[in-house]
């Protein structure tokens, strides 16, 4: 998942929208995916479902972990 | 001076000459000792016992002085205090009062923590140019604290209002005492050749200058120095200072401060999704209203034209049905014409125009033969111009 290449996606499309020689219904269908992409983005960044972990091993070369909430 | 055994003195003059003596011969003293019946007045002003295991000195802080103490003495601190000697005559007693007041051996780890600074500056481990950029939108963030402490909390709060999606993964030291720094240099290792994380927050809550210490140690900048992971270092309130807020790619004045700069870049991204999704409507709208404004008046010229189209459609047929109409009726008045012409050749009349006669019954039958004509029979003769009654004789 790379957030800049969506939030460029979006980007396009707001200038594209705002372009007087796009098509209504190329319109329509720009603002459809304009919509859904940010609103994915958004419900991504907004949820709570990050992980939170801790580290148990103090060997350099292990990552055991287990999770803390 | 020997004066004073000759004459005889008041309390007060002997006071007075004591005050003089004690105040004029004992300023800008530096005195160390512990602290007891410590008493802070209601007005800002603190009245306390300096002792050692010998002796003890009444003293007292303004309040003009103790906002200047970046600590509230507590019962047992050894301190180091500036001041001069003062004698409250009505009392009969003497006390120093303190101008400043720092914890005891806090001069001799500030020089050290200044000694330690020169060196790596001179080093080139504060430069600029070896400051790594904090990734905006890290994926894993990494904290090097103790698992126990305020600091962890702080952070974990301030990351689940402003970034609820960012992964943590906690490295937990010991952040005080002996071990602590060793600790702390391990996870920043440990953390970096396991790459564990994008970005690390190395720090923990207020303390002592003793208490942050372990933060200022050569195994941690060193440790610092060489990691790859950019490193923001968090070490106490917004007054306290640790050497690896040098060493660090970015300081942050408190662990919540970092937690902030860690999340910024989320926050950021949510306002400009926020942003574009505003303008994407707006633009839609934009177009739906011109696109309707369009259709308006594209409806209206339509609808005119095929009303005028249908208008002349039946302007021309109803011409039409005219036209066949008359066609018709002089058609009809044609044929009328020559049947009558016809009927008017055919006419008995005609004949009877030319000289002939009809003779019938008195009921109308046509008497065209003499068997139909019986002797003594009245018949009813037509000419032209009327009709005459006759009788048949033989």
């Amino acid at each position: 998942m790379s957030f800049e290449s969506d939030v460029s996606k979006i980007e396009e499309i707001a200038q594209k929208l705002n372009k007087p020689e796009t098509s209504l219904e190329e319109s329509l269908s720009l603002f459809e995916e304009g919509m859904r992409l940010s609103k994915a983005l958004e419900k991504t960044l907004s949820e709570a479902k990050r992980k939170v972990e801790v580290i148990l091993s103090e060997d350099l070369t292990e990552a055991e972990t287990t999770v803390l909430e | 001076m020997h004066d004073l055994f000759q004459n005889e003195l008041t309390v007060s003059e002997l006071t007075s000459l004591v005050k003089r003596t004690l105040e004029e011969g004992f300023y800008g003293l530096k005195v160390t000792g512990e602290i007891s019946n410590f008493r802070p007045s209601s007005t800002g002003h603190w009245f306390f016992t300096l002792k050692d295991a010998k002796a003890q000195l009444s003293a007292v802080m303004f309040k003009g002085s103790t906002w200047k103490v970046n600590f509230t003495p507590s019962e047992g601190d050894k301190v180091t205090i500036t001041g001069n000697l003062d004698v409250y005559a009505a009392r009969g007693t003497y006390q120093i009062k303190c101008d400043s007041m720092e914890k005891a051996g806090q001069g001799e780890i500030l020089a050290l923590l200044e000694a330690r600074k020169r060196l790596y500056a001179n080093k080139g481990y504060f430069d600029e140019s070896l400051k790594k950029p904090i990734p905006s939108q890290p994926l894993r963030l990494g904290v090097v604290t103790s698992a126990t402490g305020a600091a962890l909390q702080d952070i974990l709060n301030v990351l689940n209002r402003r970034a609820p999606s960012l992964d943590i993964l906690v490295l937990p030291t010991v952040v005080q005492g002996e071990n602590s720094a060793i600790s702390i240099a391990n996870r920043i290792m440990q953390a970096n050749s396991l790459l564990l994380c994008d970005v690390l927050i190395v720090g923990r809550g207020g303390g002592s200058l003793e208490d942050l210490l372990p933060f200022s140690e050569d195994i941690v900048l060193e440790a610092m120095h060489e990691s790859e992971i950019p490193i923001i270092s968090a070490v106490g309130h917004e007054i306290d200072w640790a050497l690896s807020d040098y060493v660090a790619d970015l300081r942050a004045p408190t662990p919540s401060a970092a937690a902030e700069l860690v999340s910024q870049g989320y926050l950021d991204l949510r306002q400009t999704i926020k942003a574009y999704k505003a303008e994407i409507k707006k633009a839609m709208e934009y177009r739906l209203t011109l696109a309707t404004h369009q259709l308006g008046k594209l409806e209206v010229r339509q609808i005119h034209a095929i009303i005028d189209n249908r208008e002349y459609l039946l302007a021309n047929a109803s011409q039409n049905l005219i036209n066949a109409g008359q066609q018709k009726i002089r058609e009809t008045q044609a044929r009328y014409q020559s049947a009558t012409r016809e009927l008017q050749a055919l006419s008995p009349l005609a004949i009877l125009h030319r000289g002939y006669a009809t003779v019938q019954s008195e009921s109308g039958t046509l008497i065209k033969s003499k068997e139909q004509a019986t002797i003594g029979k009245v018949v009813r003769l037509t000419f032209i111009d009327g009709q005459r009654t006759a009788e048949i004789k033989e």
